[in-house]
């Protein structure tokens, strides 16, 4: 509305407004409780195969992304039901997919998985991260995203 | 020849564009009117600088001019030439080129526009305007050439970014949030100039208001925009991924529209002036904050560009606009604060208090989020990613609170709101969204999540058509009109409230279809083999071949098309593909999408085996969603609505017949 309202003749005396005050703080802390109390299990740890490994038992359960390359010659199975091996060069993970990987996902390139360890040694992944951009690469032994971008059909 | 064109009008651009923030200021100083002149030409000189680089970096790609580094690396001889024109903004100097042109473009604008009004005022914003688009032609100067040269010079280019080829959509977004981001500045030096001149007054209110509804409504349709593309392009079944760069660019537009609401309050009450500057000062820092976040290489994102040397330019730059601004306010702070008058905790003021507490909080957590990664890193070196389930978990609450507020604030009154004015005004939405929300749960809808957002929705939706319709009779009865003409003058005439109120019944739209598309989707795995069929969410996808073969109009790319029929709700035939681009080591998806009103069906193909037929589907019915994208519309009509000029016509109608005294109105802005 634009209309004006007459000018203030009289204002009664100004008092402090506690009530909103109080209001606005606990808004504040409903906030901060919130931002703070979800990101236990929000947060995902972006390892290699060797971070993971030295992780050990104290990363089983967590949800964890895994980024490394698909060891030629471990991929098995169906593609909802996929067993492979990721590797970072010094250590070798056990990979077991329940979610169908895209196209990318060869043997001897470089991938990442989201999932958690089990009490057993093997990475159990729920998706099989896709990232839309040829800039980003997992990571692998000596890599660049360069190469990549002059030269696409090499194999790292 | 040409790009040595286009870098030598950069460099003409930046001694421009320095002098004319110098001779603003020294003009505004002395009094000298020719000087400010001259300032100003000088803008619109940078603006035609601006230009000629950009026309020149478009001729490079049009003519596939390879000596020139960016053209090697964003463009092929086989581009076609729209996907070239547009991959002006497809990296990263390039995208700073064509960002300038539009900072200059707004700095001309507003100059121009504003040649003969508020004379205290324009010259600080010249300045204003003048020393940040010389930013970012120092940074095309040094940093960020957009013109490097190579030699040897390369028979073929690397080709454009396959996401950009790869939907025409690329050419929509791009320039609506840039075009948002550049028109931020403009309230920017508005409110630096109030803080200079110590004129932050009900008309500086309106002036940056209108200068801020326009932007905002640009970088509103460009979010809407990005997500449209992102869920038709990226083939994950979604729209909205809480990527860096969405979070950048959602960042300004939160504290901007926390900064149109509080500047009602400003305006009405004389209080929250020194508030509303703050926001306006941050709604740019933020900007440039995105920028620096999803440019500079330092946050993984859909978009992230190259590493490159432009990181520490900008973050001087946001330490500087940050210092200098805040300043300024700081030194004008026992000027502007005080002012205002008592109100009850039931008032139109107070609902506008909390929601700039919402919006701020939003602000917050989604910055903290963004952030968190790089805090992870540099304190613990720990990589992380921050999920969507943390941003959802924190920012649903929020948006719930501020959907309520949305409801209420507009119909209480000013001051203090009596008992029988809520029952008088609230009863009747509440019992709306109890019969409502009751008749969806016998429907069968029990989701708590889009049952919930369904009545507050009713809820709010009945309020302001309660709002529309006691207006509109009060006026009709007052003025013996009929009920059609009654509604249309009062809306028209009270644009900014009314044009509000159709932005807020868009937001209620969207609210609702990202609630009910995110709560109530279905979405499956499937691998078919060939002429096997599947059934999800009453939809049977037959696969029925697998095809294999370069793409028509660019046979570099390799498209494997997986083409399927379905039977449904709706039925027909669809083709869902990867294609496999030289520039790309990985293959993109092209999703399908079928859109009805009341669903999408979704489907990307995963993997295929030419071979043997087989193909696997990720299969998605998405219900609701392109009622995100009509919600969207609603926003930027009711935005258009609410910026459209009453007053000055009809001013300049009154001037022509002078010999009626007509009683001032303030403006409307």
């Amino acid at each position: 509305m634009t209309v004006r309202e007459p000018a203030p003749a009289a204002l009664p005396p100004r008092r402090r407004p506690w009530g909103i005050l109080v209001l606005v703080i606990v808004v504040l802390g409903v906030i901060v409780f919130l931002a703070i109390s979800s990101i236990g299990n929000a947060l995902v740890y972006y390892l290699t195969p060797s971070e993971l490994l030295a992780r050990g038992d104290a990363a089983v359960g967590d949800t964890i992304r895994l980024g490394g390359q698909v060891e030629p010659g471990s991929v098995h199975g169906e593609p909802t039901d996929l067993v492979f091996v990721l590797t970072d060069g010094t250590a070798e993970i056990p990979v077991h997919s329940t979610a169908a990987p895209t196209r990318s996902f060869q043997e001897g390139r470089g991938a990442v998985v989201e999932g958690t360890l089990g009490a057993d040694g093997t990475f159990e992944a729920d998706q099989v991260i896709v990232k839309h951009d040829e800039n980003y690469v997992a990571p692998s032994s000596g890599a660049l995203p360069s190469d990549r971008a002059f030269d696409p059909g090499s194999d790292e | 020849m040409i790009p040595t064109i286009g870098h030598a009008a950069i460099v003409v651009g930046l001694a421009l564009t320095v002098y004319a923030a110098v001779a603003f200021v020294v003009g505004a100083r002395g009094g000298d009117g020719r000087l400010l002149v001259s300032a100003r030409r000088a803008v619109i000189g940078t603006f035609a600088c601006a230009a000629i680089g950009s026309a020149a970096m478009m001729a490079s790609l049009l003519t596939h001019d390879f000596s020139v580094r960016y053209v090697a690396e964003n463009n092929a001889t086989t581009t076609p030439p729209f996907i070239s024109a547009i991959s002006l903004w497809a990296a990263l100097e390039g995208s700073i080129l064509f960002w300038t042109l539009l900072a200059t473009g707004w700095a001309s604008l507003v100059l121009w526009w504003n040649r003969d009004r508020h004379p205290a005022l324009m010259p600080w914003v010249g300045a204003t305007l003048a020393s940040v688009n010389a930013f970012f032609f120092a940074v095309m100067t040094w940093p960020g050439n957009p013109f490097v040269r190579t030699t040897p010079v390369a028979a073929e280019g690397i080709g454009p970014n396959a996401l950009l080829q790869n939907h025409p959509f690329m050419a929509l977004h791009p320039p609506m949030l840039y075009l948002g981001y550049t028109g931020l500045a403009v309230p920017f030096a508005f409110g630096v100039a109030a803080l200079v001149t110590g004129r932050l007054d009900e008309a500086w209110l309106r002036i940056v208001r209108r200068w801020t509804l326009i932007p905002w409504t640009f970088l509103s349709l460009g979010i809407v925009a990005g997500a449209w593309w992102s869920y038709e392009v990226l083939g994950w079944g979604g729209y909205w991924a809480w990527d860096p760069v969405e979070n950048a660019a959602l960042l300004p537009w939160l504290t901007a529209t926390a900064f149109i609401h509080s500047s009602m309050v400003a305006e009405r009450r004389s209080s929250l002036k020194a508030w509303t500057a703050a926001l306006v000062i941050a709604t740019f820092v933020l900007t440039l904050v995105g920028t620096f976040l999803t440019r500079s290489g330092i946050l993984a994102s859909v978009h992230s560009f190259t590493e490159s040397g432009i990181g520490p330019w900008f973050l001087a730059a946001i330490l500087l606009a940050l210092g200098i601004a805040l300043s300024l306010l700081v030194w004008r702070l026992p000027q502007v604060t005080g002012g205002g008058r008592p109100s009850g905790l039931l008032s139109r003021e107070s609902a506008f208090l909390f929601n700039n507490v919402l919006f701020l909080g939003l602000t917050f957590a989604v910055l903290f989020g963004t952030l968190l990664p790089l805090i992870a890193v540099s304190t613990s070196g720990a990589t992380i990613s921050v999920g969507r389930v943390w941003f959802d978990r924190v920012t649903v609450p929020i948006v719930i609170a501020l959907l309520f507020l949305m409801g209420i604030g507009p119909a209480l009154p000013w001051g203090q709101a009596s008992w029988r004015t809520i029952r008088e005004r609230f009863t009747v939405p509440l019992l709306a969204a109890a019969i409502i929300s009751a008749g969806a749960f016998v429907l069968g809808i029990r989701d708590p999540g889009p049952l919930g957002i369904l009545a507050l929705a009713v809820f709010v939706g009945a309020i302001m058509i309660d709002e529309v319709v006691r207006g509109a009779r009060s006026r009709a009865r007052a003025r013996g009109e009929n009920g059609a003409t009654a509604t249309w003058r009062l809306t028209t005439r009270n644009r900014r409230r009314y044009g509000g109120y159709a932005v807020h019944l868009g937001i209620l739209v969207m609210a609702v279809a990202i609630a009910v598309s995110s709560g109530l989707a279905t979405d499956r795995t499937v691998t078919l083999a060939a002429g096997e069929s599947a059934t999800i969410a009453g939809y049977r996808i037959t696969n029925e071949r697998v095809v294999v073969e370069p793409l028509s109009n660019d046979a570099r790319v390799i498209e494997t098309r997986a083409e399927l029929t379905y039977e449904g709700s709706q039925s027909g035939s669809l083709a869902t593909a990867q294609r496999d681009y030289p520039s790309s080591a990985t293959p993109i998806a092209t999703p399908a999408v079928r859109t009805s009103l009341a669903e999408d069906l979704y489907v990307t193909l995963l993997a295929a085996d030419p071979a043997t037929g087989s193909v696997t589907l990720h299969i998605f019915v998405n219900p609701l969603v392109v009622w995100i994208w009509i919600g969207g519309a609603i926003v930027g009509l009711g935005a258009v609505f609410a910026i459209w000029p009453e007053r000055r016509v009809r001013t300049l109608a009154v001037a022509e017949r002078r010999a009626v005294p007509v009683p001032t109105t303030p403006e409307g802005a």
